[in-house]
């Protein structure tokens, strides 16, 4: 368990509010709570109803290959493929309505931004950081200390990139689902439009957002490897969070919001528990990413070979 | 005569009537079963029986037994298709001309409607009026020997191979299709060339009769897809994503496509590689 005695010099903050909160008193509330349990939950249905919709997904895009052959057959077959690609899809649909509720709740209830600092719009210090990233890439400077808010750029660039892909799907996802009712609105190349869409669509967000970039920085970063556990119990040691993300830090610090954040860490039975349940995820999310690349680079491969 | 014997005899007649419209002139008559159908297979069951050279094909004088005895004809005698043959060795006047006969005129006997529709289709005018070798006539989409009812589960999952024994660049386009992806992964439930084109009687786009005309088309999508309209029915089914000829705007879709994947492939993992690379070689992934 990490101890906040080095590094952090704001022991006022959690020390100044102890009377509120239980676990204070206690003298734990050490944890940085990155992501609340709905952020939590949204992630773990996308991500079962995301990895459901590729597999049932791809065999139908790569057809004429024999391995879709036998995966469908190992499936169940197109319909049964079908069933699970349409029960998916309304598992991430109704995430997407959630994640909308949320903006909203932002907008209307907590009168918060959807700009400026902490927040997903891209701003200077994204591109500061992204340079410095390039530059010890290609070798001209050691590693960055990268001055990060509470969503990295790498993060943020994901983000839009998946609302850009989600909007996509659901809409070709709906007019293919429902092509009869579409053509009452629309020329009939629509419907061939949304196929394309769908399937290109589909492996953009397997190759690009997942395996390129999600799964990367997520397990596979050197700081995360093998998960970045926040997005799994919602805490982690406020000394290292204050190291990763120092803006958001420092913010919260300046504003005397930090306590808002805070949380205990998780009891040592559940923690075992709970590590069992982590090794479990990892383990699956791991094989899935092995299987999505090579997949996604004996695609790309193919597609290369083909001119 | 009394009344009733009067009302038969009008029935008889109209039945009989019928009978003779329904059957084409000339029609040849045939038994069943006299056995003579065995006596056949006592040579050409026998694997050995070599082969004949029929327009420029090699075909052989063996049948398998089994697929006869499994095929809807079983029951037939050989002469039924194969008239004038003598249980010997056949002269050249008995085989004169089987092949036709047998692919084709013969069938028209028992199956005088479908025949009908055949001789007006589009196939049917290649075989007949223009006597093409190349068209298909019965026996190239039925089969000869071991003819299964094309209702059977067995058949249905054949039409797409013999469609695109010619029509092999639309089979491949059919096979980007959703249609054509379920049915080749075994759905066969989902539409393949017959249930849009027909099949005794297909026709060219370009004839207001054919089931994929503009006049029609829309009805054909309706037999899926309950509300079908004109602009459902203006979706592309055959198009080649490949190129602007086929279809201007899916190409550039498609383009649209390939340019954006490439970028953002080579730009995420060319960034993900080279931190994973950086890392490794600062031994970042030590752990402890």
């Amino acid at each position: 368990m990490a101890s906040v005695d080095s590094g952090i010099k704001d022991k006022r903050v959690t020390s100044e509010h102890a009377h509120d909160v239980p676990h204070v008193a206690r003298g734990a509330r050490i944890h940085f709570r990155r992501f609340t349990a709905f952020q939590r939950w949204v992630h773990f249905f996308i991500m079962v109803s995301f990895s459901a919709l590729v597999l049932t997904g791809m065999p139908l895009k790569y057809s004429d290959k024999a391995w879709a052959e036998r995966w469908m057959g190992f499936i169940g077959g197109v319909e049964n493929a079908g069933m699970i690609h349409r029960f998916s899809a309304l598992i991430m649909v109704t995430c997407v309505i959630c994640m909308l509720g949320y903006f909203l709740r932002i907008l209307i209830v907590t009168k918060g931004r959807f700009w400026g600092p902490g927040t997903m719009v891209p701003n200077r210090q994204d591109y500061w950081d992204l340079k410095a990233m390039v530059a010890w890439f290609v070798g001209k400077t050691g590693r960055p200390e990268l001055r990060l808010d509470r969503y990295a750029y790498y993060e943020k660039g994901e983000f839009w990139a998946a609302s850009a892909g989600v909007t996509i799907m659901c809409v070709t996802g709906a007019i293919l689902w429902y092509p009869e009712v579409a053509a009452r609105y629309m020329p009939g190349i629509v419907i061939n439009f949304a196929i394309l869409n769908h399937s290109g669509g589909a492996l953009l967000a397997m190759g690009f957002v997942v395996v390129f970039w999600h799964f990367f920085h997520a397990h596979l970063r050197p700081e995360a490897f093998p998960m970045d556990k926040a997005m799994y119990d919602g805490g982690l040691p406020l000394e290292e969070y204050a190291h990763e993300r120092p803006l958001e830090y420092e913010r919260r610090v300046r504003e005397g919001t930090l306590d808002e954040v805070l949380v205990a860490p998780l009891s040592p039975t559940r923690m075992k528990i709970q590590n069992v349940v982590w090794w479990i995820i990892t383990g699956a999310a791991l094989i899935l990413w092995a299987v999505f690349t090579i997949f996604v680079v004996w695609v790309t491969y193919n597609w290369l070979i083909s001119f | 005569m009394s009344r009733r014997g009067f009302a038969l005899t009008i029935v008889v007649a109209v039945c009989a009537l019928m009978a003779v419209s329904v059957a084409p002139a000339g029609a040849t008559t045939f038994t069943i079963p006299t056995g003579a159908s065995d006596r056949c297979l006592e040579c050409h069951a026998q694997p050995d029986l070599g082969t004949i050279e029929v327009d420029g094909e090699t075909k052989s004088l063996t049948i398998s037994e089994d697929a006869w005895h499994g095929s809807v004809h079983s029951r037939l005698d050989c002469t039924a298709c194969h008239p004038g043959f003598e249980a010997r060795e056949h002269t050249a006047e008995e085989s004169a001309g089987w092949r036709e006969q047998a692919r084709l005129t013969a069938c028209s006997d028992c199956h005088a409607s479908e025949f009908q529709m055949y001789d007006k289709s589009f196939h049917g005018d290649l075989v007949i009026g223009e006597g093409s070798k190349d068209a298909p006539a019965c026996a190239d989409c039925h089969g000869s020997h071991g003819i299964i009812s094309p209702s059977s589960a067995e058949f249905r999952p054949t039409v797409l191979t013999m469609c695109s024994n010619c029509h092999g660049e639309k089979s491949l386009t059919y096979l980007d299709t959703y249609h054509g992806k379920s049915f080749h992964l075994g759905d066969t439930s989902t539409a393949v060339c017959t249930d849009c084109h027909g099949s005794h009687q297909i026709l060219p786009q370009s004839n207001p009769d054919s089931t994929v005309s503009s006049q029609n088309v829309v009805e054909t999508c309706g037999k899926c897809h309950e509300h079908a309209n004109a602009r459902f029915a203006s979706f592309l089914v055959h198009v080649d994503r490949s190129t602007p000829s086929s279809s201007f705007w899916v190409w550039v879709m498609e383009m649209n496509h390939a340019v954006l994947i490439g970028f953002l492939f080579t730009l995420g993992g060319l960034h993900c590689f080279m931190y994973f690379y950086r890392g490794l070689k600062e031994g970042m992934y030590r752990r402890g």
